[in-house]
């Protein structure tokens, strides 16, 4: 009988030998690009066979400095191969023009119930949802200004559970709503990255 | 025992790499479309482990991923 992890192993090194193999054999960039995209998947595998609380603690930072890198790397690609004139007409979904505010007030709602850092992800991923179908406008001085207001009430309730440590039911509903609002904020930017040529 | 979930998960990651890497036809966003199969593959060794967090955060990354993709492509798209 075969270990499992040994066998997990060998599946995940069988799988990174192949994509880095075809990552040496292609020359066109963003097809690089994507088989970059490829070999995160699975190096996370190896990580994720270990199977511990440690994986968990291992891939999350891995997935957000990964996603950083894609974004960066998409950018400067997009420059030195002089992609310069934004596209003319993007994609026509027809869902996209009716559906946006019923389902972005659902989860919307939907996270304010749930509140804290999950809560503010589905509430998030509603507002992203909606700025991806509308034009968002300029609404960047809201956003940021809600953010960092939030920020300051996470910090206020930290203080609270420090001195005040009687209040802390307080202390925990202000935390929870303010990174509601903050992980909201943040991920309501990427809904307008579809926009205007700089965004 | 070995749990059929990793089982699953390792077939489905090694089928996905491999469409990926020898993709036909050799389309940008045919190899975008097969690279869903290797990350199915990831979340199911995650599903096996109970990595519940990692898996939701795997999600939602690919998404932006694919996105950031799909925008560069219409870049491309419209200078070409």
């Amino acid at each position: 009988m075969i270990p499992v992890y040994s066998l997990g192993l060998l599946g995940a090194f069988a799988s990174a030998g192949i994509a880095f193999y075809a990552l040496m054999r292609e020359t066109d960039g963003l097809h690089r690009l994507l088989l970059t995209d490829l070999v995160e998947v699975v190096t996370l595998a190896f990580i994720a066979l270990l199977g511990t609380d440690l994986a968990e603690a291992l891939i999350l930072p891995g997935l957000v400095v990964g996603v950083s890198e894609l974004i960066a790397l998409s950018e400067i690609f997009r420059i030195k191969e002089g992609y310069t004139r934004p596209p003319a007409d993007t994609l026509q979904i027809e869902v996209m023009n009716t559906a946006p505010p019923i389902l972005a007030a659902l989860l919307v709602i939907y996270g304010i119930i749930l509140s804290g850092f999950s809560g503010g992800a589905v509430a998030g991923l509603g507002v992203i949802f909606y700025f991806l179908s509308r034009d968002p406008g300029e609404r960047f001085e809201l956003i940021e200004t809600a953010s960092g207001y939030s920020w300051v009430l996470w910090i206020i309730a930290f203080f609270i559970f420090m001195v005040f440590p009687q209040h802390w039911f307080f202390a925990v509903m202000l935390a929870g709503s303010a990174i509601l609002v903050k992980v909201m904020a943040k991920m309501s930017l990427i809904g307008t990255m579809r926009g205007d040529p700089d965004a | 025992m070995i749990e059929p979930t990793l089982i699953l998960g390792l077939l489905i990651l090694v089928i996905g790499v491999l469409s990926v890497a020898f993709v036909r036809p050799k389309t940008y966003i045919a190899r975008l479309i097969n690279l869903e199969i290797p990350a199915w593959g990831l979340l199911l060794i995650m599903l096996t482990y109970g990595e519940a967090l990692a898996l939701l955060t795997f999600i939602a990354v690919t998404a932006i991923g694919t996105f950031v993709i799909v925008r560069l492509m219409e870049w491309r798209d419209a200078s070409c």
